[in-house]
């Protein structure tokens, strides 16, 4: 995954990213910290092809995202999953339905969507709530649900914007454990946070943004990931 | 194969949940189709019931020619066989001088003592001409009256072409009426639907937001909606059928005398199954395009 200079306006004069060169390894986990305001969420949502950028390219599993198609969005985007602060959950929608959403959208049959939407709850610890209803768990149970979903693709690439904004230090530090899992088994990561305690904690490479520019990339210590 | 049907369960289940979770914006689309296509299948009958009149009573539209006095009995069979020859007649039947006095007599009934006091049969003897089916209309009767008339012998010809092209005119009108009718009713029932869909579109803005970020094409994302349009359509149409088949039953028996009058005596048919269902696949393209155009307009915005 890489980006060569990209800068995103919203307004002439106004940048939320200027630019912005950087390269993510497979596999990698890396947070990307700074300030309210800093970029974080425009890079993470130029990443996902929800945004294209003003200027530069981006490379996203061999394909240059600012150039795709509407029709070819959605491949990569199954290919990437997604956690945000807010979980984006469906309230009326069982914890079961609001995982399988990321399987039934490529057509995968009931069964297996059955099976692969138990597999990842039980790996979250959440295989009793599975029936249960999103606004009838604790802060910590919906975002596991957020990331159930997320990775019941086993996406290549996981970004996560303040998944732990949300949660007391004590669910924050469980959340982060189930999203560095998923760097163990291959998955490229990128976490937006600016909790200072968690990117110290995990000792992982951190790219540090202010005004929409890198001012610092601090490898992880001993490499990667 | 599977993954077809998985795909069309999904489908199938998402525009139901969404039609149950606005169950009244949906009734009132299902309910608007149903009222429009009721009007239009009334009108659709009516022109329908009509238009067999015309077919139900072709063996009384007929031709009659008038003879001239003194013919001989073998020049009216060669005017028999001349006017059988005629393109679009069926047949040629001679009703002589004294068979067309009988007639008469036996028409007026009582008042038949009248004719007792003539000195001679005033009646002329005639062709009874009966046109070939597909000449039973206005200008099949003019056609072959003009033929008939030509033919040396005959002092005058007669027919029901003014009858038959008053009663076209009553069809034009009342199949001009149902067509201006349906169009106004199927644009204001495209325009609730197509408000129904978008309300659905609206009210699932979060869904369509994480359907969006897991992958999902912009068909998947429509086709619910599309679904939910067709469906409405359906049951529209079905409650149509179902409506005017109560109201052919139940209420059309007590109107009998307006009945008599549009259909001269003719028992009113209703729809075969072939158009039944054809008013129910116009109450599904209502819905299906009522939910395109909103498809549409909301993935613009």
């Amino acid at each position: 995954m890489r980006l060569y200079h990209v800068s995103k306006s919203y307004s002439a004069g106004h940048f939320a990213l200027r630019d912005v060169s950087i390269e993510f390894a497979r596999g990698e986990f890396v947070f990307l910290t700074g300030p309210s305001g800093a970029g974080k969420t425009t890079l993470l949502r130029l990443i996902f092809a929800a945004e294209r950028p003003s200027e530069g390219q981006i490379l996203v599993l061999g394909r240059n995202a600012p150039r795709l198609g509407p029709r070819a969005v959605p491949p990569l985007r199954r290919r990437i999953g997604v956690v945000f602060q807010d979980f984006k959950l469906l309230p009326r929608r069982t914890v079961e339905e609001n995982v399988a959403m990321a399987l039934e959208v490529v057509g995968a049959p009931r069964r297996e969507v059955r099976a692969k939407v138990f597999s990842v709850l039980k790996q979250l610890g959440l295989q009793h709530r599975r029936f249960h209803h999103p606004p009838s768990l604790s802060g910590g149970e919906q975002q596991r649900v957020a990331i159930a979903r997320a990775l019941v693709n086993e996406p290549d690439i996981l970004l996560a914007d303040e998944p732990t904004g949300n949660l007391d230090h004590e669910l924050a530090l469980e959340i982060m454990d189930l999203i560095a899992g998923a760097a163990t088994r291959g998955t490229t990561v990128v976490v937006a946070t600016h909790d200072q305690a968690i990117v110290e904690r995990y000792g992982k490479r951190c790219v540090r943004l202010e005004g929409g520019r890198i001012v610092e990339d601090h490898a992880a210590p001993g490499g990667m990931p | 194969m599977s993954r077809l049907l998985a795909r069309m369960a999904t489908l199938v289940r998402s525009a139901l949940r969404g039609f149950a979770s606005s169950p009244l914006t949906s009734g009132v689309a299902v309910v608007t189709i149903a009222v429009t296509l009721v009007l239009v299948g009334a009108f659709a009958l009516l022109v329908a019931n009509m238009e067999s009149v015309l077919v139900r009573f072709g063996d009384a539209l007929r031709v009659t020619a008038f003879l001239e006095d003194g013919l001989g009995a073998e020049a009216q069979q060669a005017l028999v066989a001349s006017a059988s020859k005629l393109q679009g007649v069926e047949s040629v039947s001679l009703v002589s001088r004294e068979q067309a006095l009988e007639r008469f007599r036996r028409g007026v009934g009582r008042g038949a003592a009248l004719l007792e006091g003539l000195s001679e049969n005033p009646l002329p003897a005639s062709l009874e001409i009966s046109l070939a089916p597909q000449l039973r209309s206005s200008e099949g009767l003019a056609r072959v009256a003009d033929a008939v008339a030509q033919l040396p012998g005959v002092s005058d010809v007669a027919s029901g072409r003014d009858w038959v092209e008053g009663y076209l005119r009553g069809v034009a009108l009342v199949r001009g009426v149902g067509t201006g009718l349906a169009v106004i009713l199927a644009l204001a029932s495209l325009l609730i639907i197509a408000n129904t869909i978008r309300l659905a579109v609206l009210s699932r803005r979060d869904e369509l937001e994480i359907l969006s970020l897991v992958g999902a094409s912009r068909s998947y994302v429509a086709a619910p909606f599309l679904m939910e349009g067709w469906l409405q359509g359906v049951l529209g149409g079905a409650l149509a059928l179902a409506a005017l088949y109560a109201i052919f039953r139940l209420v059309l028996p007590g109107l009998e005398f307006g009945l008599e009058l549009v259909l001269g005596g003719v028992a009113p048919r209703f729809f075969e199954l072939r158009e039944g269902l054809a008013l129910v696949l116009a109450g599904s393209g209502l819905g299906l395009f009522g939910a395109a155009v909103a498809v549409a307009s909301e993935s613009r915005a």
